[in-house]
């Protein structure tokens, strides 16, 4: 199970499992997100390389302008993903 | 457990399921669920995206071990690729160098206790293990 979308205050929610089969889903709704944008990562819990690639490549997008992806209330495990994969070099985190 | 799975990214969800299983009848210590989900995941997805020239299912095997468990995936009909020699990923380059892809057995190899590889009669073997470590409590859930 997965989802994403906007709550009341305007930041993105990702809830469940983020993994290949997901990738797209993500990819698709995340192509269409322009500006600064939060992501609250509260419910996530489960992230795998498909779905770090799927940040990266919109991180890189919105950073061409003037701003990237933020990520609010990260859990542990997805932390630990975030620092082996050098994410936490190139991303705003703030943990849970 | 002893299972095949269809080369397909839609097993995964199936996989997960079996996956949660197997800890909770095994009596596993769910603070490994995480790495071996990811592990699991990244090898199958790498022999459904690269293994292309077959269409036979993928066999997984999970064994309960003392202090965790070991995992095989078994491809058939193909070419050797040992995911063990894949190459380092630079993770401190910067936004400008790093692209999408590349990561998943980077991080299989950093989540694995230890990893090994077979090849013999055109089939891929891998088999990975995670233990609870030394001193680590156990996580009753």
């Amino acid at each position: 199970m997965f989802e994403i979308d906007y709550n009341n205050s305007g930041e993105i929610v990702v809830r469940g499992r983020l993994d290949a089969a997901q990738a797209a889903t993500a990819q698709e709704f995340l192509d269409a997100v322009d500006g600064r944008c939060v992501v609250d990562m509260t419910d996530l819990e489960y992230i795998s390389s498909a779905g770090l690639g799927v940040l990266l490549r919109t991180h890189k997008r919105l950073m061409s302008g003037e701003f990237g992806l933020e990520f609010i209330n990260v859990n542990k495990h997805i932390n630990d993903i975030f620092r082996y994969s050098g994410f936490d070099k190139l991303f705003v985190i703030k943990t849970a | 457990m002893l299972k095949k799975y269809k080369r397909d990214f839609d097993q995964i969800q199936e996989l997960v399921a079996d996956t949660e299983r197997f800890f909770s009848d095994q009596d596993i210590d769910e603070s490994l669920r995480m790495k071996v989900d990811l592990s699991l995941e990244e090898l199958f997805v790498n022999m459904v995206n690269y293994n292309t020239e077959t269409d036979q299912d993928i066999l997984i095997e999970m064994r309960p071990i003392k202090g965790g468990l070991e995992v095989s995936l078994t491809d058939f009909d193909v070419e050797r690729f040992d995911p063990t020699l894949a190459g380092d990923v630079d993770v401190d380059a910067p936004l400008s160098d790093r692209t999408p892809g590349g990561l998943g057995l980077y991080l299989v190899l950093k989540m694995a206790d230890s990893i090994h590889y077979e090849y013999y009669d055109r089939k891929s073997r891998i088999t990975f293990t995670n233990r609870i470590a030394a001193g680590e409590t156990r996580q009753d859930v």
